[in-house]
């Protein structure tokens, strides 16, 4: 019986992935990340919720409602203005409009990076009648007075990108996130292949203390481990921002000059160092080869011209996935507690014709 | 104080002077009539007891931290430190929680008692400018964090059985405890300010101090008093945040400080200290969050608009502030 289950919740985020590939027009021939939630890293940091168990309409006890109909609301976390949180909430929208729902059954918020005020919107959009809820959350804790507000009012919440502490199918309803450890390995896989598998890799962290740059960096040196040609050299943290990247770049080139390769935690960072590079009389892309997290239109546009070599993308378009869980759950379908969004790859072989998918 | 002594002044002046000053103690209360009246009447979901509910809720923290800057702009300093030791006050709270109610409590009480007394200390002793003080404790504070947090990486959580929670979570007819804790507070608050020997004294530093210091006020002592009330008031809405988060989360107050300075200013006190008032505060906390909420009613508008509304109401004020400072120089 468990095990049925389990096969139908696989087959119900299978599809819910494929029909979001569909729906984007980004359908790609890597699909090994639209496995549907498992052992994944993103999910060890609560057990149970590690084997991918589901959540009904008839488990969770919410009212059924056609999300079509429906007052749905949006609270995004942070201000938009980097091309993540832009393509986020603009996916929403689109989504919202494509399946019909009127504009004013739609209510967004911005909570301007303030955790109260993301508190205090989402009670706002449940007092203003929202009756769906997509959670874009700040921070990982501290929004379990919103969830409260929202299980008093039997209201289901999809939470995205940032996973939070709470429990799943009681305090929200599921999670639709990348899977940070995988894209640190594809990364690898990448490095190995633009390097030959020889080199000296100079690494550019995340902001530290976030489980994003602890996944990237972990997926990026188990994925290098079998190259025994690669040996990471220097580490230093950029602050995901692309000044810092660039000035940790020129540093780690005059300390170590033999350099041959960078993996850069996000693309903002990545176009830092290329930056650094060229200024050291360097070409980035040939002499240091470059590899990088994010899928922003500006370094896929580098790939494109040849000062770059891979990106791996972090899928910031949710709105169709989460439209999907959504209209699955209210459908009396089982849905994943953890559904991995799929990312896709840029290289020189796609950059310039896809460059236009980038965000 | 207004006339009386001055036969040569006009009616008129004197008349503007007047709408001037009530303009500037009075202004933000009659805006946040309007507006509520206004709103009441346009947007169906203001009104409702839910959301006046949530409103009067997410006031209350801010509303703890301003309190005490009020004292600190009246005596004519300022406090940068309070969105950092608000936050720290948040995760030494949850850390506590671990010894209990009182852990809970007591921790970020002293530990940010004393970032407020070092304030305090540096800015009565030695004559140090509050604005640097205030602002390398504030860096202080935030590295010390960070540290306990180890980068923001581990979040305390505060066990669901710990009657700590209660503080932040529990509610009497309906409404959450941090409101009646902040009302309380700010009754206190205003009791001090008016009616005691220690409230004339904040008032004499930031009017004259140079007169207090001559009419051998303890000048210093009230100093270094209200920078540690900031510091104990900040901490404390730390530890009320993390009662009603349920857990130390690392990554609030940036930018605290300042909400925290507007409010008060919005209010009506000078921010060349000697004048303000304890109501004015609550005021301005609550003229923020209806205009925030307001924005979210509206819906289409960016939210982007709020720090637009303030920052104009802010400026406004702050022009009658000086318009009136100089009708009085003239006197």
């Amino acid at each position: 019986m468990a095990s049925t289950a389990r096969r139908t919740a696989v087959l119900a985020v299978s599809t819910t992935a494929a029909v979001s590939l569909a729906l984007t027009g980004c359908a790609r021939s890597e699909s090994q990340n639209s496995a549907p939630a498992g052992g994944g890293p993103a999910a060890s940091a609560a057990a149970s919720q590690a084997a991918g168990p589901t959540c009904s309409i008839d488990q969770a006890g919410y009212p059924k409602i056609d999300p079509r109909s429906a007052v749905i609301g949006f609270s995004q976390s942070e201000k938009e203005d980097n091309p993540f949180r832009i393509a986020e909430t603009q996916s929403i929208k689109d989504q919202a409009a494509k399946l019909g729902i009127a504009s004013d059954h739609l209510l967004t918020t911005n909570a301007q990076s303030d955790l109260n005020k993301q508190i205090s919107d989402i009670k706002s959009l449940l007092d203003r009648g929202a009756q769906l809820l997509i959670v874009a959350p700040l921070n990982s804790d501290g929004l379990q007075p919103a969830f409260d507000a929202a299980k008093a009012k039997k209201v289901p919440v999809v939470t995205i990108d940032r996973k939070v502490t709470s429990t799943p199918c009681t305090d929200y309803l599921t999670f639709i996130g990348s899977n940070f450890v995988q894209q640190g390995q594809r990364a690898a896989a990448e490095m190995v292949r633009v390097t030959g598998g020889t080199g000296k890799v100079a690494i550019l962290l995340g902001s530290s203390g976030n489980n994003v740059t602890t996944d990237r960096t972990q997926g990026f040196k188990d994925g290098i481990a079998s190259a025994k040609g690669l040996s990471v050299v220097a580490e230093q943290t950029g602050d995901f921002d692309r000044s810092k990247g660039q000035t940790v770049m020129e540093q780690l080139i005059q300390s170590n000059p033999d350099i041959t390769a960078v993996y850069a935690e996000n693309d903002e960072m990545g176009i830092g160092a290329a930056n650094a590079l060229k200024a050291a009389g360097k070409q980035p892309g040939k002499d240091v080869k470059i590899v990088s997290v994010d899928g922003t239109r500006n370094a896929v546009q580098l790939i494109a011209n040849g000062g770059y070599n891979a990106v791996i993308e972090s899928n910031p378009r949710f709105g169709p996935l989460a439209f999907q869980v959504l209209t699955d759950f209210e459908g009396g379908k089982p849905v994943a507690q953890n559904v991995v969004i799929s990312d896709s790859q840029y290289d020189e072989t796609n950059a310039a014709q896809k460059v236009a998918d980038a965000y | 104080m207004i006339t009386v002594d001055r036969p040569t002044r006009t009616r008129s002046v004197a008349s503007k002077q007047l709408f001037a000053t009530v303009l500037q103690r009075q202004g933000a209360a009659v805006v946040l009539v309007l507006v509520v009246a206004v709103s009441w009447l346009t947007f169906p979901n203001f009104g409702t007891v839910d959301n006046l509910r949530d409103l009067a809720l997410q006031s209350s923290f801010l509303a703890v931290i301003a309190l005490g800057m009020t004292f600190v702009i009246i005596t004519g300093g300022i406090d940068l430190s309070v969105g950092s030791v608000y936050a720290l006050g948040g995760v030494l709270a949850a850390y506590g929680s671990q010894w209990g109610f009182f852990g809970a409590l007591l921790l970020p009480l002293v530990a940010c008692g004393l970032i407020g007394l070092i304030n305090g200390f540096l800015v009565a002793k030695t004559g140090m400018a509050p604005f640097i003080v205030t602002l390398a404790t504030l860096l202080f504070a935030r590295g010390l964090l960070l540290a306990i947090s180890h980068e923001g990486s581990t979040t305390y959580k505060i066990a669901a059985d710990s009657a700590f929670l209660t503080l932040g979570r529990g509610t009497f007819l309906g409404i959450g405890y941090p409101v009646y804790i902040a009302a309380i507070l700010f009754v206190v608050g205003g009791i001090v300010l008016r009616r005691t020997a220690f409230g004339d004294t904040v008032f004499a530093t930031g009017g004259a101090e140079n007169s207090a210091l001559l009419m051998g006020l303890p000048v210093a002592r009230t100093k270094m008093a209200v920078y540690t009330m900031s510091g104990v008031l900040a901490g404390f809405a730390g530890a009320l945040t993390a009662a009603y988060l349920e857990s130390g989360v690392t990554v609030i107050g940036v930018g605290t400080e300042l909400d925290a300075i507007s409010v008060v200013v919005i209010g009506g006190t000078l921010l060349t200290g000697g004048a303000g008032s304890v109501l004015g505060t609550v005021v301005g906390v609550l003229l923020r969050d209806v205009i925030q909420n307001i924005i979210n009613q509206i819906g289409t508008l960016d939210s982007n608009y709020q720090a637009v509304v303030s920052g104009g109401f802010l400026l406004a004020v702050v022009v009658v502030q000086r318009v009136l400072a100089r009708n009085r120089e003239r006197r």
